[in-house]
């Protein structure tokens, strides 16, 4: 983060905590703190649904876990302060694990009910258990004490503040680290997660885990503030205002998080006050209109697309003077505020903000980048063998889908230090082959034999880890992180550090970061994309695209690469850079199977070129040779048919 | 009948046909071959609306149909038996081809006599008559490709197009359906055929474009293009 | 015995109910792979609609088809309002989202048109139970079963018989080639999503005077279809009704054996283990990753 908004963020955080000073009404006071309450729930809920881009509606049933573990504690065992604070936040992070395993295998829909259902059987389960919870009732719960001394609404105030700078700082360092681009690597793609060794299950229990053991956190203070807990608060309703911050707010920032809480928190008293309302939507229908005629004169935006939020604005602004009370409504305004955040306002309002001061993000200090030679060679020196010996035996392989025999009893020798070519008609099993040798697909029979050990039945995250690496047919790359962070999830196997080091930035931790930072810029000038390094991954045009993604795989300490259609769609001149650089990959040591339908690419690179048809082998041998077979001709043309 | 002239067009942000043009007139058979990731496939989900042109023109009968959707190319009569077959796996193969005429029972094209066609297209592609209350997700792929292409003959079409009628077939089936397509070139029906089989495709057809990276390499009379070793290189390089 | 009778008849046709709000999550999700979290609220809208009319005089049986159009028209409002743009932008999360808020738009349009309290709805058929085979049923239980069941094969009906039906199963099989076959698939997205609602709208004026009828009634109904949708596996119509039954058993059997308020939990858990251990559900099948 640089200087300005260091600044930026220290002040306001000097306001926040100046607040009990500078007014007098304990109101207020109250209100803001259950902002930073709620911006602590948000900054883990935000992991979940801005990084690993999932929807939870289960986060009220974990803010009720961390209640209530505070509310029991203290009612059934009169438990101290420094007791519950870490006993609310362990448990609800059990919680999380425990939503987590029905979420593992499910995504999208599917893992939304998933978590909806969690919230709901929470709620049942704390209104039923009235042997625990006291049911309907509720539990009330004084001010905390520390040594003896109870904490006044000052006090206490204080303590959220630092809590929440605390959970702001601790959030902000795990998703600047590892921990955080492979929750984002699991949004972009989750296919090549796992074949860059980002294992998905294993990372979507952590985002679940971690993000309940913030919202544990914000319940038990909220069970403080609020001094009385009961059921109905943990309901849908309250889940949805929580989503709603997040994407309203801004999602991927703190920023986001606290204005979304603050909002949030104070819509809803804003509402109460139906004449503040009418004011506040009559001046959004005017504004609205202003900014469409502006933005139509402008050639910005067209008048069928400013129809909708024109009329709607200027209808709600006539509803709310024929209204005689707002409160009973309050629903229906979240209910349209999602509407217009999901379809006009996706990056939220920091999201918006940023994108009209967007300023081009450079270096702000060249770290010295580790030379290319050394980046690539690190991932060599982990293979070391002769060239020529036999990396990857695969024998008698047989996938069938069905009664579809994809390949059928295919023998591949591949030897240490070649271009390997893998070519054939469309549907001959050749992307098959790639999905059984990385782990997509499990072979029916046949075994396959790296570097000695079975490849069969082992997972594409583990497969990857062991030095077999890929690029796919259709790019998949993590799309809104950077050229280097799309690296550095390549390097994730590099790092020791868990969450404690990443949380204290222990020397391990710094010491493995700035390493990947300098071997990712490494693999970038390998392959030539050195001064893109900042830049998105999907902002960069195709060509270098597909290098990205060759470096990204050679980041996994890569014995053998898998490269499948990488010249697709490529023009000529970056065809020419693309056999440059696999030649170059070759040099370092690497051995290379390349599946290609551009045979001048084939011919030039290759050693040996196998070619399948049907699911079988029918020729092997050096590119002239093959170029020549009868059969392969016949194959690709259909000469027996004629 | 159909013409396209300088067509460009892609996916997202790779552009994989780089201005070609071609005609193919009525009652003719054209075929446009070339290897995989050439384009042909592109080139057949531009003309039937399944993709959008970035540029260029297509026109069925003088009439614009670029940018349009396919169903509404599909009711100005041109049908599209796509790669991969894609037949209504949980449907019989006589509601398969029932749905085929859809727009000439809703209104959309001239109604005809569609009980009469569905007879007609069953003795055509006799494995079908037999097959006929069976679901087509259960037919073998030669099975499935007569079916696709029965069920686009039954739109009463003005120009069918076939994406890779041979593809994942077994050769002996692979030479069915070739001869099923010489049986309907017989009967004057106007066909672009896309295939990756060169040599079936130029016998079966009257004319050829070869496209290689996006672009038309080379085109001409069928029975020429034969033997013009231009053909085999843009299949297995080294020549140019 | 003769109350675990009762209590199963009561189960199977709280089933049917499920069983047909999850066939209208089925049918949206065949056609456009997305479903209407508010599907639950579509019922409960259906019942207070319905409730409006019988009580404004209007006839039981005249207001069935009356709060289907209804049904037809919210649903098709909620696929152009909050899912076209969603498919049109390939956003998921952008149509979970605005199903769920106008989800709550309706919820809370309907608290304050009818207020928050659980209301009555008239029988149309005698509220005296009937004994079959020893055991206790309401007739409108019966109603409620017969009414499912006739819907669904109405519905299977048109799939089979009508050209239009055909073209929704082929838009189910495979979009693209529907559309190549002159199929308007926008519209027939548009159509599911009206079916699904007036089926959900439809469940909902059968189940009304069998329980309260309310504003809140749809939420976890919808949610507990949802779990009886993916036992069925989102494809299999015979795996919603056997889930359905299986669900509405499990809760009468746990409303009366442990307690009313814990009723609600087996279908959750349901759904949780389902999702956990076989997430194509026990009648679907699964689909083949593609790279």
């Amino acid at each position: 983060m640089n200087r300005k908004t260091l600044i930026a963020a220290v002040l306001g955080l000097a306001l926040l905590a100046a607040a009990p000073l500078l007014t007098s009404n304990p109101y207020y006071v109250h209100m803001i703190g259950t902002i930073m309450i709620y911006a602590i729930l948000l900054y883990g809920l935000d992991i979940v649904v801005g990084y690993t881009g999932q929807v939870s509606l289960g986060h009220s049933g974990l803010f009720g876990v961390g209640s209530y573990t505070a509310g029991v504690l203290f009612l059934k065992l009169g438990a101290p302060l420094w007791l519950i604070i870490p006993a609310s936040i362990v448990v609800t992070a059990g919680f999380g694990a425990l939503l987590a395993l029905p979420a593992l295998r499910v995504t999208g829909p599917y893992l939304a009910m998933v978590t909806l259902a969690f919230g709901t059987i929470i709620q049942i389960l704390i209104n039923e258990m009235t042997f625990l919870t006291e049911g309907p009732l509720g539990i009330k719960i004084p001010k905390p004490s520390i040594a003896g001394h109870k904490l006044s609404e000052h006090e206490f105030y204080w303590l959220t503040f630092a809590l929440m700078v605390l959970s702001l700082v601790v959030v902000h360092r795990i998703l600047k680290s590892q921990l955080g681009r492979a929750f984002e690597a699991l949004r972009g793609s989750p296919v090549a997660s796992d074949c860059m060794g980002v294992s998905v299950y294993r990372y979507k229990v952590y985002a679940f885990v971690i993000s309940a053991g913030f919202a544990g956190l914000a319940g038990c203070l909220y069970a403080y503030s609020e001094q009385y807990i009961s059921p109905n608060t943990y309901n849908f309703e309250l889940t949805v205002l929580f989503l709603l911050a997040v994407i309203m707010g801004g999602r991927k920032t703190r920023s986001g998080a606290l204005l979304g809480a603050a909002i949030i928190v104070i819509l809803p008293k804003l509402l109460d006050d139906l004449e503040m309302f009418r004011v506040v939507a009559s001046g959004l229908a005017v504004l609205m209109f202003i900014g469409a005629v502006v933005g139509i004169a402008k050639k910005m935006t067209t008048p069928k697309a400013m129809a909708i939020p024109v009329v709607g604005t200027i209808a709600l602004a006539g509803f709310s003077f024929w209204l005689q009370s707002i409160t009973d409504w309050r629903l229906s305004i979240f209910g349209l505020m999602i509407l217009f955040v999901v379809y006009y306002l996706q990056d939220g309002i920091v999201g918006f903000a940023r994108s009209l001061f967007a300023r081009k993000s450079n270096a702000d200090t060249r770290i010295a980048s580790v030379s290319g030679k050394d980046a690539v060679m690190v991932a060599a020196h982990a293979g070391a063998g002769e060239t020529g010996t036999d990396l990857l035996v695969a024998t008698g392989v047989l996938m069938q889908f069905g009664g579809l025999k994809a390949i059928n009893q295919v023998d591949l020798r591949i030897k240490r230090g070649t271009i390997h070519g893998l070519i054939g008609p469309n549907g001959s099993g050749k992307s098959t082959m790639m999905n059984v040798l990385t782990g997509i697909y499990v072979p029916t029979a046949g075994s396959i034999e790296f570097a000695g050990s079975s490849v069969v039945g082992r997972t594409s995250s583990d497969i990857a880890l062991s030095g077999i690496a890929r690029t796919f047919q259709n790019v998949q790359l993590f799309g809104e992180m950077t050229a280097l962070q799309n690296i550095q999830v390549g390097l994730h196997h590099t790092f020791n550090s868990n969450f404690v080091d990443v949380s204290l930035h222990t020397p391990r931790f710094n010491r493995e970061e700035s390493a990947a930072t300098e071997r990712g810029l490494g693999l970038l000038d390998f392959v030539g994309l050195g001064d893109l390094a900042f830049e998105e991954a999907r902002n960069l045009p195709y060509g270098k695209q597909r290098l990205l993604e060759i470096a990204r795989a050679l980041a996994l300490d890569t014995q053998l690469l898998l490269l499948d259609e990488p010249a697709a769609g490529l023009t000529a001149p970056d065809i020419k850079e693309l056999v440059a650089i696999i030649r170059k990959i070759r040099d370092h040591g690497i051995t290379v199977i390349l599946i290609e339908h551009h045979m001048d690419v084939v011919m030039q690179l290759c050693d040996t070129v196998s070619v399948l048809d049907f699911g079988q082998k029918i020729a092997e041998g050096k590119p002239a040779e093959v170029q020549a077979n009868e059969k392969v001709i016949e194959a690709y043309l259909g000469g027996t048919v004629a | 009948m159909l013409s396209i002239k300088n067509l460009e067009a892609g996916y997202g942000k790779v552009q994989v046909l780089h201005g070609i043009s071609m005609e193919v007139p009525k009652g003719k058979v054209v075929t446009l071959i070339g290897s995989n990731g050439a384009g042909k496939t592109t080139t057949m989900r531009a003309v039937s609306g399944m993709i959008k042109p970035t540029s260029g023109e297509i026109s069925l009968h003088g009439k614009r149909v670029d940018g349009l959707e396919s169903y509404a190319i599909a009711k100005q009569g041109l049908a599209h038996s796509p790669e991969g077959r894609r037949v209504f796996a949980t449907m019989t193969v006589t509601d398969n081809l029932i749905l085929g005429a859809f727009p000439r029972l809703t209104g959309s094209r001239p109604k005809g006599d569609v009980p009469g066609d569905l007879e007609r297209a069953m003795d055509l592609f006799p494995r079908l008559k037999e097959r006929r209350n069976q679901l087509a997700g259960t037919l073998s792929g030669g099975e499935q490709q007569m079916l696709a292409m029965a069920r686009a003959v039954m739109l009463n079409p003005e120009i069918v197009l076939l994406d890779e009628p041979s593809m994942g077939l077994a050769p002996i089936l692979v030479e069915e359906v070739f001869r099923i397509i010489g049986d309907l070139k017989a009967r004057g029906v106007t066909m672009l055929l896309v295939e990756q089989f060169a040599a079936a495709a130029l016998k079966v057809a009257d004319y050829g474009y070869v496209l290689e990276n996006g672009r038309i390499s080379v085109h001409g009379e069928a029975s020429k293009l034969r033997d013009d070793p231009a053909v085999k290189a843009a299949y297995l390089g080294g020549g140019h | 015995m003769e109350i675990l009778l009762q209590l199963i008849y009561s189960g199977v046709a709280l089933g049917m109910i499920y069983a047909v709000i999850a066939f209208g999550y089925q049918l949206t999700f065949q056609t456009s792979d997305t479903l209407n979290f508010g599907q639950g609220d579509a019922l409960m809208l259906g019942a207070m609609v319905g409730l409006t009319l019988v009580n404004m005089g209007v006839n039981y049986w005249l207001m069935l088809p009356l709060v289907i159009v209804f049904g037809l028209l919210q649903g098709g409002f909620v696929e152009r309002i909050g899912v076209r743009p969603a498919i049109k932008i390939k956003s998921e999360f952008g149509w979970i989202m605005s199903t769920i808020a106008l989800g709550i738009i309706f919820k809370n349009v309907a608290e304050n048109i009818w207020g928050r309290d659980d209301l009555k709805f008239p029988s149309p058929l005698p509220e005296s139970p009937i004994k079959l085979f020893g055991a206790n049923i309401l007739p409108m239980e019966i109603l409620v079963v017969v009414g499912a069941v006739l819907m669904m094969l109405a519905v299977e009906f048109f799939n089979r018989k009508t050209i239009y039906g055909k073209a929704v199963v082929a838009t189910f099989n495979d979009r693209d080639a529907a559309k190549l076959m002159g199929i308007n698939t926008g519209l027939v997205i548009t159509f599911s999503y009206a079916l699904s609602s007036a089926t959900a709208g439809f469940a909902g004026a059968l189940i009304a005077p069998l329980t309260l009828t309310g504003a809140t009634m749809g939420s976890v109904l919808g949610l507990k279809a949802f779990a009886v949708a993916i036992i069925g596996g989102l494809t299999s119509g015979m795996g919603i009704i056997v889930g359905g039954i299986i669900l509405g058993v499990a809760e009468t059997t746990t409303g009366f054996y442990i307690s009313t308020g814990y009723k609600d939990v087996p279908g959750l858990v349901l759904l949780l283990l389902v999702l956990a251990f076989k997430p194509a559900g026990l009648f679907g099948k699964s689909a083949i990753k593609k790279v």
